[in-house]
């Protein structure tokens, strides 16, 4: 950490004048140096070529560093992932923060190293930003925006359109992870666990993936607030899927879950399948390649745990169920705001 | 002259053509009878007066599973008839009959297949025109063999000779068979292996195989029935290990009365529930000695009841019979899903469950498990836990006003039924089972596709819960968007209250009445989780009144499934409490949930979760496998301490007045946490628990001042809560209880619409 005549953040930092400059330039810039950065425009001038995806996310998290990360690594993963899940390989990230005051300079430059680790191990750079910190009691320490861009990866055919019946639903990891590791020290709630969030850059086991299956995918999505319910329904409930929507299987017993985290669902009363994921991804992939996608899957890094949990159907078109362990069928439904007791 | 006759109502596959035919006979009339789609039409040759009396003698005489609602009589263009005949049924007429329900096995048919020189002895479909499966089989209106599944069957010579002898029994019985032209047995390994179809040899082997202690399962009338031995511990426990069923009562199959006699308590009342046309489950009291050799205590874990029932069909009377003892005999289905009634269903899924499979080729067009029903024990007042076969889906003629609506309402969630008001009646369907289920769901579109083509109709609106998280809600919405029709919702409560309104005429009459509805689980119109409400009813208007007051509901699902999660939320601020719950939790447990309810925000005026708490504190059930099963401890738990001491006690744990009709929930926990502090004994403190519920009604309706006391909802499926009611209020108030619908969620469908009527009339 440089030093600083300062050791928290105020609001000044983000007048734009000299004490923004003061930190920018006592920090950020050379923490986070590239070519393109270091010119200091107003915006990045990109070279890219062919198709580009571009995507943008906000991160607001409570607490703000939890075990197995902080809001910073998880700001770079998560866009980078998102470009990901569109077959794109992420190239250029911008950054922009909302402080809150009284933010320790401390806290702020641990986020800062974070956030420059997770973009080189996902190959991405920082291009342009943003700082604006606000009044005591109106943020939550910090909230950070990542808008990302990427080139499509040649092989990359991902479209909900491409998904039909008999695809297999592919899980990359175990799921829930990062969502349990999160509810263990939220304020109120925390309770012992040795658990730690699974914020991970997906896209180097996603390029690889399509180097070698390409259109073979047909669909990729990261199960991130919401779950892989969520998502699985979003995907059942799609119009565009063909002419008629589609139906979703899934057989619970082949759903990775960590012991750990199933403990603290139960524990909760919480379902894992609505519990967020931050280093996971589900593909859904031809029937034809299903088992050696998983097998390569699982060479990867973040991808060991991988498995097929599940199939598109025509039956229950627009509906996702669930094969429990003893046989039993359970519609998984989308939440309906809080989750409320239907037992009478 | 000649008369048309139009009769509607419950008058098809009763016998009716046949008891019309020769009663214009015997009146030497001539003309014909016929059922149409929308009931029996009579057309005859006759004076004015001549048919007056006809009529007169239709309704005095008619047979005794007939239910006539209406008689049109008009005059018609004359017709000479040359003798009086029984016409085939045509499809006239916009479909408006009550469904005939299922029908056991009647004494005359069990007779002939014991006797062994009748032609049917030992056959397994006998029937007649008073017995044998209706609604189950019925695929359209009118009711007659080849609108049923009997439709492939013919008819040999000797049954089409009885079908047409008016002096016999079976003069158009649509079910008959017998072993010449026969509904063919056949029995399946679990394997998927065909081994036989000799009739006799079916039920040897399934014996043999039900003596060594393992499972058979056996089509019925609604679906597939898994069967063990009743007095083998290790059966038993092998048959709840393969249907994950670790202790929800199961119930019995007697082979007869006498037996059934040696093991229970059994009333006229009982008896005659038991042997009724309907033959449902009936819960008992066990006898302290067991001479049959049951395993009570494996078949109703910690209950003083059995449910018990006689074979309803020939082939279970077949079976009962030959085995000699009792069966274990629950339905065949996979674990929370619907009961099996297709061969393919029973051989994919029961497989893992059963040892054999008897099955037959009379298809099952409409699924039903069996009812259950019990009587409280002193003043006898039926208590209906599950409506199905043999019950569903008739509703006798109620009062809801401006019946002229077409209406359905798809009910609730866990125990659900819809229910249809059409052209002047109102069906409800059969339980279908917890909506949780995918399987549960897909038999609840069926069953409702079914009705829509039964009666080849629309609804004009559809009704809903509030709950938009039931598979019965969206679903609403899905029907109301495809037909263009309007949705309404229908707040649970009011629709418990509205049920029970209903179906004792009460809606029209000026007096106030006090709904007193207490379940689980609710939809509140704040938001919150009601269940122990207090709601006025006066001039077609709702109010709520009262309330339990609110508690911490505490992680979702989870809080119905461990009864300790309830006592936490009410115990944990009562000085002392902390000994009785720090125990049932692991420290991890203790140190989160205990935080989990300071940050809580959803409340609940649950008397179900009361109940779990109150039973959890007495040590009866921390966690619980099925719905209700603390509840059914706690009170069997008092029962057996009133049942020694009477309905003696008067110390209950209110405060002397209550505020608002707030019904103070965490004072009465106290009371209890204070009893077993000073040492009383558990059946004392349940039966304590019980008259201060008693007592809670008592103080809400003296501040309301209301005489006409209405109770709906789950929590009076306790036969000693609603004769505790009964004996402290009656006769200074008048208390009114469901009739021909369970008080738990199965009312609701019908509740929906007798709210609605409401809505739309004021
Ligand atoms: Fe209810
Ligand atoms: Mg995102
Ligand atoms: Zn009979
Ligand atoms: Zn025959």
């Amino acid at each position: 950490m440089p030093k600083l005549d300062f050791d928290i953040i105020t609001l000044g930092h983000g007048s734009g004048g000299i004490l923004t400059n003061k930190l920018l330039e006592a920090g950020v810039f050379d923490l986070l140096s590239n070519p393109l950065l270091d010119t200091h425009h107003d915006g990045a001038l990109l070279n890219l070529t062919g198709r580009v995806a571009f995507t943008t996310d906000s991160y607001v998290i409570s607490p703000v560093f939890f075990p197995g990360g902080n809001i910073g690594e998880l700001a770079v993963n998560g866009t980078v992932n998102d470009l990901a899940m569109c077959g794109a390989v992420p190239k250029y990230l911008s950054l922009g923060f909302i402080l809150e005051e009284g933010l320790t300079m401390a806290e702020f430059w641990d986020i800062l190293v974070s956030i420059k680790g997770a973009s080189e191990r996902a190959g991405v750079q920082i291009v342009t930003g943003d700082t604006k910190v606000v009044e005591r009691g109106k943020g939550d320490k910090i909230f950070i925006n990542t808008s990302g861009i990427g080139e499509l990866h040649p092989k990359a055919d991902i479209s909900v359109k491409n998904v039909r019946v008999g695809d297999k639903i592919v899980v990359s990891g175990n799921i829930a992870t990062h969502g349990m590791a999160i509810m263990s020290v939220r304020e109120g709630l925390e309770f012992e666990t040795t658990l730690t969030s699974d914020t991970a850059p997906l896209n180097h086991a996603v390029l690889a993936l399509l180097d070698e299956f390409g259109p073979a995918v047909h669909l990729l999505r990261d199960p991130t607030r919401g779950g892989v319910a969520t998502v699985l329904n979003e995907i059942a409930r799609d119009r565009n899927v063909g002419a008629t929507r589609l139906g979703i299987d899934l057989k619970q017993a082949a759903i990775p879950v960590l012991d750990e985290v199933a403990g603290a669902c139960e524990l909760l009363g919480l379902d894992p399948l609505y519990v967020a994921n931050e280093g996971v991804f589900l593909a859904i992939v031809a029937p034809e390649v299903a088992d050696a996608f998983v097998q390569k899957l699982r060479t990867l890094e973040y991808g060991q745990s991988a498995a097929i949990i599940g199939e598109v159907v025509a039956e229950h078109p627009g509906q996702v169920v669930l094969t429990s362990r003893i046989g039993g069928r359970r519609v998984v439904n989308m939440l309906v705001g809080e989750q409320l007791p239907r037992i009478c | 002259m000649t008369f048309h006759l139009h009769l509607t109502g419950q008058v098809q596959g009763v016998g009716f053509r046949p008891f019309v035919w020769q009663l214009a006979r015997s009146m030497k009339l001539k003309g014909t009878v016929s059922n149409g789609a929308d009931g029996v039409h009579i057309y005859v040759n006759a004076d004015l007066q001549t048919v007056r009396v006809l009529t007169r003698r239709i309704r005095a005489e008619a047979p005794a599973l007939a239910r006539i609602q209406s008689v049109k009589l008009a005059e018609v263009e004359p017709i000479d008839f040359g003798d009086f005949t029984i016409v085939e049924s045509q499809a006239v007429g916009q479909a408006s009959l009550l469904l005939t329900p299922d029908l056991a096995l009647c004494d005359a048919c069990r007779a002939e297949i014991s006797d062994p020189a009748n032609r049917r002895f030992g056959y397994a479909f006998t029937t007649c025109t008073h017995c044998g499966p209706r609604y189950s089989i019925l695929r359209r209106l009118p009711y007659d063999r080849p609108t049923t599944t009997m439709a492939p069957f013919g008819m040999c010579a000797d049954c089409e000779r009885e079908y047409h002898d008016p002096s016999n029994r079976r003069f158009y019985a649509q079910t008959n068979s017998c072993p010449n032209c026969l509904v063919e047995l056949s029995l399946f390994l679990a394997s998927g292996q065909c081994i036989t179809r000799d009739q006799s040899n079916i039920i040897q082997q399934s014996i043999d195989v039900l003596a060594s202690g393992r499972t058979i399962a056996v089509k019925g009338i609604g679906g597939f029935l898994l069967l063990c031995d009743a007095t083998n511990a290790d059966a038993i426990h092998q048959l709840r290990e393969r249907k994950h069923r670790p202790t929800k009562p199961l119930a019995v199959l007697y082979p007869n009365i006498d037996q059934l006699q040696q093991d229970c308590f059994l009333a006229d009342d009982e008896r005659a529930l038991l042997t009724s046309p309907a033959s449902p489950i009936v819960a008992l009291d066990k006898r302290p000695e067991l001479p049959s050799g049951l395993v009570a205590d494996q078949i109703a874990p910690g209950l003083n009841q059995l449910g018990v029932m006689l074979p309803y069909t020939p082939l279970l009377a077949l079976l009962a019979d030959a085995f000699g003892k009792p069966l274990v005999a629950t339905s065949g289905n996979r674990s929370g899903s619907p009961i099996c009634y297709t061969n393919e269903q029973a051989l994919d899924q029961l497989s893992a469950v059963a040892d054999l499979i008897v099955t037959h080729n009379r298809d099952i067009v409409v699924p039903q498990d069996d009812s259950v029903v019990r009587l409280s024990p002193v003043f006898r007042q039926p208590i209906i836990l599950r409506r199905s076969r043999g019950l569903a889906p008739t509703v006798m003629m109620t009062d809801i006003p401006h019946s002229n609506a077409n209406v359905l309402a798809l009910g609730a969630s866990l125990k659900s039924t819809f229910a249809w008001q059409l052209r002047g009646n109102t069906y409800v369907s059969q339980y279908l089972g917890d909506l949780e289920s995918y399987d549960t769901q897909t038999s609840f579109r069926a069953t409702l596709d079914h009705f829509l083509t039964l009666f080849d109709a629309k609804p004009d609106a559809v009704l809903a819960d509030q709950h938009e998280g039931y598979f019965s809600t969206q679903l609403a919405h899905e029907l109301a968007n495809i037909w263009g029709i309007p949705l309404v919702s229908i707040q649970h409560h009011e629709a418990h209250l509205a049920a029970v309104l209903a179906e004792n005429k009460l809606m029209e009459q000026a007096e106030p009445v006090l709904g007193v509805i207490w379940d689980g689980t609710g939809y509140g119109t704040d938001g919150q989780i009601w269940g122990g409400e207090f709601i006025k009813y006066q001039h077609g208007g709702f109010e709520r009144v009262g309330h339990f007051a609110y508690f911490d509901a505490l992680l979702g699902d989870k809080m119905p499934r461990e009864p300790r999660l309830s006592a936490l939320s009410l115990a944990f601020n009562i000085p002392g409490a902390d000994e009785l719950l720090r125990p049932k939790f692991t420290e991890k447990e203790w140190n989160l949930y205990t935080k989990v309810g300071v940050q809580n925000k959803l409340k609940t005026s649950s008397v179900g979760r009361l109940f779990d708490a109150v039973a959890a504190l007495l040590g009866l059930a921390d966690k619980v496998s099925y719905e209700g099963e603390a509840a059914l401890l706690l009170e069997s738990c008092a029962a057996r301490y009133v049942r020694v001491n009477g309905y003696t006690t008067s110390q209950h744990y209110l405060p002397e007045t209550l505020l608002k009709a707030q019904v103070p929930t965490q004072a009465i926990v106290a009371g209890v946490v204070n009893d077993l502090q000073a040492g009383l004994p558990v059946g004392q403190i349940a039966a304590t628990f019980h008259y201060t519920l008693v007592q809670a009604v008592a103080a809400v309706a003296r501040q309301m001042g209301v005489q006409q006391l209405a109770f709906s909802g789950g929590v009076f499926q306790n036969a000693l809560l609603v004769d505790w009611l009964r004996y402290e209020l009656e006769p200074a108030y008048q208390l009114h209880f469901h009739q021909q619908l369970s008080p738990n969620d199965e009312c609701i469908s019908f509740g929906q619409i007798a709210q609605y009527t409401l809505i739309t009339t004021n």
